[in-house]
């Protein structure tokens, strides 16, 4: 019976699925696949190596192996390892990239800035 | 063996394709397209019209579904919709509203 099926423990994109459009969720998620469009979840997601996102990403925290194209926002943190490819602008209060790791966009970790450049800015 | 696992609290509001089988226990909705296997359990819902191989529906389904090769309703399901399979099996206990074509 199909419903004897193993389940395996976390919620996953395999590696031959497309979704394309908006996935929202309290979960983790690992991504195997590809995903076209935007992400929020209230919970932490993996991008497996040969894993494709082309979306805006809301999230608690973040790993990943694979490829992200788009804006990055996490709660608490965004991990980009080694040989993924990440483009986009990433925000987050720990944002750690490892050696080997292809990043190009902008870093925003709300540091607390030197008085005098705050001020700056804000002009 | 399915690896791809929408869970309890996911939603999808787009359109999911691919060559692997799916278990869904959250939320999709708009358009499925797979050339393998569909699994919905008691927690999942589906409002999109589907494609596949096979599909076996324990949750809720509205929206239209082609199977290739097998339709399943099992006991508690509820589908709203036009099915068309060479095979379509409906459990006893299953609710069901729409047309069966098993020519197609």
């Amino acid at each position: 019976m199909a419903s004897t099926a193993p389940r395996p423990p976390a919620c996953v994109l395999g590696q031959q699925i497309t979704v394309r459009g908006t996935l929202t969720g309290e979960e983790d998620l690992v991504v195997e696949g590809r995903i076209e469009g935007s992400v929020a979840l209230a919970g932490h997601l993996i991008v497996a190596t040969g894993g494709v996102l082309e979306a805006d990403l809301d999230v608690e925290s973040i790993e990943v192996h694979g490829e992200v194209r788009g804006d990055i926002v996490a709660s608490q943190s965004i991990t980009i390892d080694k040989g993924a490819h990440v483009s986009g602008n990433v925000r987050a209060p720990r944002v750690i990239i490892h050696d080997g790791a292809h990043f190009q966009g902008a870093v925003e970790m709300d540091v607390d800035l030197p008085e005098d450049l705050a001020r700056g800015l804000k002009r | 063996m399915a690896n791809t696992v929408i869970g309890s609290t996911i939603v999808i509001d787009g359109e999911i394709t691919g060559d692997e089988d799916l278990v869904v226990q959250g939320t999709v909705k708009g358009r499925v397209s797979l050339r393998e296997n569909i699994l919905v359990e008691e927690s999942g819902v589906l409002e999109a019209n589907v494609e596949t191989a096979t599909i076996t529906i324990h949750g809720t389904v509205t929206g239209d579904i082609q199977a290739s090769e097998r339709a399943e309703l099992k006991s508690n399901c509820r589908v709203v919709g036009d099915i068309r399979a060479p095979r379509i099996l409906i459990a006893d206990g299953a609710s069901f509203k729409g047309n069966v074509d098993m020519d197609g």
